[in-house]
């Protein structure tokens, strides 16, 4: 704000009148912000603080409804941190999000690269495939459930049909293969996002350079790999970050399709904690899962800030 | 010089090729979709064949009269969602609307603290607020009721409202403001009878994308509505899938109850909906 005014006094020739200074703070109009600042406040960083300090408090089901917790310092850390479970989440979440992350940016960047050029038709195409992207979580895990059916799922028909497989494949109830399907899913549905992020990255792309390209010879491979994906980067960085904080924090699609299983294979942080609170009581050992769950993303979405700052500068 | 473009055979055929290449990419990409509604509409004997039917012939809506609309236990989980879903659309819109217009047009103070304090606020897991909230709304009595719900759904809904909002207001012109405060509005009647007007477009897909949120909203619901009586369908639906077994094709026709109305809208409010959930998910 302040920098568009001193460019704008710097290049007018004619000086206007003084006007009001413009760093005037106008205190009244935090009354038009206060209740949502407060709302905030209180539902969203007064919890999170909370969550904090039940992390040092021993908080069992008894605490929670009567009250009464005890001061235990680093215990509840120490406990965790001493658990191999814990640590098993903490990688399969890491797994599931840079997992989910490549597919989704593949896809999107497919699906970008498909509906970049116009013809008729291209634009209802491209809003309907973002269906895949509103259907509330719930449905969408409830489907992939039945497509991956082991007895009369769709996948092992079109599988058992092209001879690929024989007989019936329990893709959820073994561990590598639900780890896949749950990044798979995840990813369905992240990809039409990640396509229409992209696909504004693409329309910033000066067609005279692709010409000049042309001109020069190169191929469309040519073209792709050495225009497109370097003037995407900024684009991209934007996508990848965006979809990592996003499927780190993701709870729903794995919960519906594999509640963390099998054996815990595909038990990520959220699912570790939620299981911590709500399955064992333990709401002060679910507190530090929680903890270490938003570091992650709070110091991404600052890396993403910052990013985004000095694209903007640029 | 002609004046009619005429396109070149070449590019012509290109863009066929292009067409087509995006109808099937599009078709393979929304066989989940496809296969959940051709589930939904066969008998329960027929979810078993192998191979299975690609098309359900014939269709029987057998699932949706006896699975979703008989079934108690779903109708209130409906309602449970409607209720909530509007409850949160209206605290989102009264309290958010004023907040994005102060942000955008106000020069108030703090600006750049509070701006932060909502975008990093959409970055917290909803596990992460779902456990304080439970312990803290056990105290306060709020497990289990409409209230709880519809508070914990605004927690996530406002910052949202208000990034997806703010940047409406700032396309609304200083001038316009200004005059109507010369011609004897006041900040707030200046807010309420021409800033709100002009930022229509925004309020609508504000007024959607909360709606659908907190009609998909998941983890909430789990955790905050223990009693069956109060629980949103997503949390039914998670529910019944024990129970269900392998009845895929109840299952499915609930599951397509639950996107109807996501689908219907998005069709309907498309251009609305896509800026808004793009705008929010990368505005700063």
């Amino acid at each position: 704000m302040t920098r568009i005014a001193e460019e704008r006094t710097g290049t007018a020739a004619v000086t206007p009148p003084p006007r009001l200074p413009r760093r005037r703070r106008n205190w009244r109009g935090l009354l038009f912000v206060a209740p949502a600042a407060i709302y905030v406040a209180a539902t969203v960083v007064y919890p999170l603080l909370y969550n904090i300090t039940q992390s040092f408090f021993d908080v069992g089901m008894r605490e929670v409804t009567q009250g009464g917790a005890a001061f235990v310092g680093l215990d509840n850390y120490a406990d965790q941190f001493g658990r191999p479970e814990f640590w098993h989440s903490l990688r399969v979440s890491l797994v599931y999000a840079f997992g989910t992350v490549a597919v989704t940016f593949l896809l999107g960047l497919g699906l970008a690269l498909i509906f970049r050029r116009f013809y008729r038709g291209r634009n209802i195409l491209r809003a309907v495939v973002l269906i895949a992207w509103v259907l509330p979580t719930v449905v969408s895990a409830n489907v992939w459930r039945w497509l991956l059916d082991g007895s009369y799922g769709l996948l092992n028909a079109v599988l058992n049909t092209l001879g690929l497989v024989e007989g019936d494949v329990f893709w959820l109830g073994r561990p590598t293969t639900a780890v896949i399907a749950v990044i798979l899913a995840t990813a369905w549905s992240f990809g039409p996002l990640a396509m229409i992020l992209l696909s504004a990255g693409m329309e910033g792309i000066s067609p005279t350079l692709y010409e000049a390209a042309r001109i020069d010879g190169a191929s469309p491979w040519q073209q792709f790999r050495r225009l497109t994906l370097p003037l995407l980067r900024p684009v991209s960085l934007t996508v990848i970050l965006l979809i990592f904080i996003f499927t780190f924090k993701t709870f729903d699609t794995i919960f519906l399709m594999t509640g963390g299983g099998p054996g815990g294979a595909t038990e990520t942080l959220p699912v570790y904690a939620y299981n911590e609170a709500f399955a064992f009581s333990r709401f002060d050992t679910a507190a530090v899962a929680t903890v270490v769950l938003m570091v992650v993303p709070i110091v991404l979405s600052f890396v993403y800030f910052r990013a985004i700052r000095s694209e903007e500068r640029a | 010089m002609s004046a009619v473009a005429v396109v070149p055979a070449r590019i012509r055929r290109q863009r066929r090729w292009l067409a087509v290449s995006g109808l099937v990419v599009t078709i393979v990409y929304l066989i989940p979709v496809y296969w959940m509604l051709n589930t939904s509409f066969k008998e329960a004997g027929d979810i078993f064949a192998v191979p299975p039917d690609l098309v359900p012939l014939p269709p029987t809506v057998a699932s949706y009269v006896d699975a979703v609309f008989s079934d108690a236990d779903i109708a209130r989980g409906l309602v449970n969602s409607g209720i909530i879903a509007i409850g949160t659309t209206l605290v989102t819109l009264l309290i958010a609307l004023p907040a994005a217009y102060g942000l955008a047009r106000l020069q108030i103070p703090l600006l750049p603290v509070i701006l932060m304090l909502f975008l990093i606020v959409q970055m917290v897991p909803s596990v992460n607020l779902a456990l304080p909230m439970f312990v803290l709304f056990s105290s306060a009595g709020l497990v289990n009721s409409y209230v709880g719900l519809i508070i914990a759904n605004c927690a996530l809904a406002i910052p949202l409202a208000v990034t997806i909002l703010r940047p409406y207001y700032l396309s609304v012109p200083t001038e316009v403001v200004e005059a109507a405060k010369i011609d004897g509005c006041n900040e707030f009647t200046a807010f309420w009878r021409v800033a709100l007007p002009m930022s229509r477009p925004g309020m609508v897909t504000v007024t959607v994308i909360s709606f659908l949120g907190a009609w998909g909203e998941f983890v909430f619901g789990l955790a905050l509505a223990t009693d069956d009586a109060i629980q949103p369908i997503t949390v039914v639906l998670s529910e019944i899938t024990n129970a269900y077994g392998v009845r895929w094709n109840d299952l499915m026709a609930v599951s397509a109850v639950i996107a109807l109305p996501v689908i219907a809208t998005f069709i309907f409010l498309q251009r609305y909906v896509v800026a808004g959930l793009t705008e929010g998910a990368t505005k700063t």
